[in-house]
């Protein structure tokens, strides 16, 4: 095959990242699980996030009543999430799944930040480290997210 | 962005999208697609049998998926009236 190198594409094609993956290794019964959702979900006591662009991140304790969870994001319609913070975040199903034993258990703590956006260096290559050594600490097994 | 850094941390995840396409234009590892408007990802408001239904298949395609960047789409679905 004759590779010339060096040839651009005239018209605009989307690059997608070369390919991540850290495969399974227990069944879910074994597992112990963590949300995290890019919708801006927090604590009502802690700090709401900047509408305008946000690359912090909240911890949300596992025994946090859903009803002191709210959301800051301004990027989609809260609408649906303002009625019921499962919509985006659902901790009252996650906590049903490990009481019938679906799975082991869930995280002492989950996570929320405000996706959509901002800057995306700095979720990269900050946030999103961050929240994955965090995660890891806390001996998380798998990680259900909701964003996109 | 953030469940690719996860998942370099060792952490296996899936996401649950309601734009599929910009999950597999970002690098998603997994992702399962419901019939959801954004803002609804885990299913309707009070709907606890859907969002149960939607968790428990991200959850079992968590461990399902095998091939790097899969997207399940999922037949549940939710038209929130606007």
């Amino acid at each position: 095959m004759t590779i010339v190198k060096g040839l651009q594409s005239e018209i605009f094609v989307p690059i997608t990242p070369p390919s991540v993956f850290t495969p399974v290794t227990k069944p879910l019964k074994d597992m112990v699980i963590a949300l995290a959702t890019a919708a801006g979900v927090h604590c009502k006591s802690d700090k709401r996030f900047n509408l305008a662009g946000d690359f912090t991140w909240r911890k949300i304790p596992d025994k946090t009543p859903s009803d002191d969870l709210m959301v800051s994001h301004g990027g989609y319609d809260n609408s649906d999430v303002n009625k019921d913070i499962n919509c985006m975040f659902a901790i009252d199903r996650l906590h049903e799944l490990a009481k019938k034993g679906f799975i082991k258990g869930c995280a002492p703590t989950h996570v929320g930040f405000m996706g959509g956006g901002g800057d995306v260096e700095k979720f990269t290559n900050e946030t999103g480290p961050e929240i994955g050594e965090f995660l890891k600490s806390e001996g998380v097994d798998g990680v259900v997210m909701s964003a996109g | 962005m953030v469940q690719r850094a996860i998942e370099k941390a060792g952490i296996p995840t899936i996401i649950v999208a309601a734009l599929p396409p910009v999950v597999r234009q970002t690098g998603t590892p997994r992702a399962v697609a419901p019939l959801v408007p954004m803002g609804a990802n885990m299913g309707a408001p009070h709907n606890v049998e859907q969002q149960t239904q939607i968790l428990t298949a991200a959850l079992e395609n968590l461990v399902g998926i095998q091939t790097p960047g899969k997207i399940v789409p999922l037949p549940y679905e939710y038209i929130a009236k606007i």
